[in-house]
């Protein structure tokens, strides 16, 4: 195949994942001379039927977000299509652009509603736990020699949040519903044994140390002498937030 | 449980199922009996992870399992992702799949993935590069190789061979099998003025080793003469397609037949209904033959 293929192969998708194949508008932005010959309208409708696709993807994690940008969407996805094109398949790939984008959009012109921001992250979160939450139940997995049974990690793929919102209510889908409320609020993004669908879990701010700390096997003996510690372990093991070395 | 996939109904049976999706996992596992096989995308595996990926494995040895991949973009002038390849031979493996397939197409550039399947032009010179791809495709991944036809929007002005006349040299010169999407055939034909039953025609028999089916709608443009129609995953086979089925039938024995399914996902008695439409077409062209050989035995 000669090079000139692989140049025409970027040319088009240059030009189909552009805001002008996109969007329309400025028809001076022409498809590359090395796509002559290919009907400009035809290139026009793939760009659109691809650009539906990525945004099914990103829609699909964000459908509270969006839903809040409001009559902000379409410029904001026309920003998005211009700063990020899209550089890989996935979906979870395309969320971490689209929330890195608005992070860098919200620099400088702050998100309405305020608490937008951590409504994102959420979304985000969720997603990210649907796709990294570990596959065996606790202690399934064989851990290196020194880990004893009793021993407790974080589990894999759980998200940990520091809010300014009270943002849980969102997630909760209550009727009735008002803004949240300002208030510092440590939440906890964890796919509980058993279940498909990841939860959002207000933890208390101790806890929420707790189990930022906890990277590796640890012996929870090391976290000081709590009646109730064994009590609060098995609580987290039953909602997917540590695993317990069996 | 055997790689050969077929269904329960006999040897020359293909096994008949639908394209594993999470959105209906639950649903789609607890309804298993009315599928004799399940279509599992790879990349699935390969980047979805944690619990989907413990989902999909748990079906092995519950029902045949084939491998279909969308990642592979094979058509892009850059050398293979081996790394990728590797992967997807331990997928496949790990699936005991039968056969393992990817689109003839090609979905990203370097600095661009636009994750949509893309036409390459139809050369002779393209051809060449392909076969080589397959080539080492086959080296690395231990189960036949089928290569699919894709929809396509528009074309490359410099295209010199027919869609049949593409896919065949490749396939001629690799020995790798067809994965014949017959909706993209039907709309590639409406949409670009061509005769479906002229391409079957001209496809050597027995190369069609699985088979797509599937359902889409049509979008209206301005300038269209008249609307498109997209291969969306979204509604019932229409009829020509399950008429250009039986064609296929006539002269293929496809191990498989997948209904593949992406939106409207909780319409499940359509899928029901429409895996249903497939077999009364495979039983109907099953009774002709069998009539056919009856009258060919017949002393008269």
């Amino acid at each position: 195949m000669a090079k000139r293929l692989l140049d025409r192969q970027i040319r088009l998708l240059e030009y189909l994942t552009s805001g002008a194949a996109i969007f329309g508008g400025n028809p001076a932005t022409m498809p590359d001379r090395t796509l002559h010959g290919i009907d400009r309208r035809l290139l026009d409708l793939e760009a659109r039927f691809s650009y539906a696709k990525r945004m099914e993807k990103i829609a699909a994690v964000y459908p509270k977000t969006i839903a809040m940008l409001g009559r902000n969407q379409t410029a904001i996805f026309e920003d998005f299509v211009a700063a990020c094109p899209p550089s890989d398949l996935s979906r979870l790939a395309n969320a971490r652009q689209f929330y890195d984008f608005l992070l860098t959009r919200w620099q400088s012109k702050p998100p309405r509603p305020r608490y937008l921001r951590e409504v994102a992250a959420c979304e985000l979160a969720c997603a990210e736990v649907r796709v990294t939450a570990q596959e065996d139940g606790p202690g399934g997995l064989p851990g290196p020699s020194a880990v004893r049974r009793g021993d407790i990690r974080r589990r894999a793929g759980v998200v940990l949040l520091r809010c300014s919102y009270d943002i849980k209510a969102i997630f909760e889908e209550r009727p009735g519903r008002g803004s949240p409320a300002r208030r510092s609020t440590s939440l906890a993004v964890a796919m509980p044994p058993g279940t498909h669908d990841p939860c959002v879990f207000e933890v208390e701010p101790a806890v929420f140390d707790l189990l930022g700390a906890l990277d590796e096997w640890t012996d929870p003996i090391g976290l000081g002498i709590a009646p109730e510690l064994d009590d609060l372990i098995r609580e987290l093991a039953d909602h997917g937030l540590v695993e317990v070395r069996g | 449980m055997s790689r050969g996939i077929r269904s329960d109904a006999g040897a020359s049976s293909p096994a008949i199922g639908i394209g594993y999706r999470a959105a209906i996992g639950d649903w789609t596992r607890d309804h298993l009996d009315r599928f004799d096989v399940l279509e599992i995308t790879v990349d699935h595996c390969i980047y979805n992870g944690g619990s989907q990926r413990s989902a999909i494995f748990d079906l092995v040895d519950r029902i045949p399992l084939t491998a279909h991949g969308v990642a592979l973009s094979i058509g892009t002038d850059v050398p293979l992702d081996l790394a990728y390849l590797d992967q997807v031979a331990a997928v496949v493996e790990r699936l005991k799949a039968p056969a393992y397939s990817e689109h003839l197409a090609f979905t990203r550039a370097p600095g661009r993935d636009l994750a949509n399947l893309l036409p390459l032009p139809k050369t002779a010179a393209v051809a060449e590069s392909i076969i080589a791809k397959v080539r080492t495709v086959q080296s690395r991944v231990q189960v036949p190789f089928l290569l699919e036809n894709i929809t396509y929007v528009f074309e490359w002005p410099d295209s010199k061979m027919s869609d049949a006349e593409f896919l065949n040299l490749i396939c001629r010169e690799t020995g790798a099998g067809l994965l014949l999407d017959i909706e993209n055939l039907f709309l590639n034909s409406r949409n670009h003025g061509f005769d479906p039953w002229e391409f079957l025609d001209a496809l050597p028999a027995g190369l069609v080793q699985e088979v797509h089916m599937a359902g889409g709608v049509s979008v209206s443009e301005d300038f269209l003469e008249r609307p498109m129609l997209a291969d969306t995953h979204s509604h019932p086979i229409p009829a020509e397609t399950l008429d250009l089925l039986e064609r296929v039938l006539a002269r293929h024995t496809p191990s498989a037949i997948i209904l593949e399914r992406d939106d409207r996902l909780d319409a499940v008695e359509e899928i029901l209904d429409d895996v249903a439409r497939i077999r009364t077409r495979v039983e109907k062209v099953q009774t002709e033959q069998s009539y056919g050989e009856a009258s060919a035995g017949s002393p008269n």
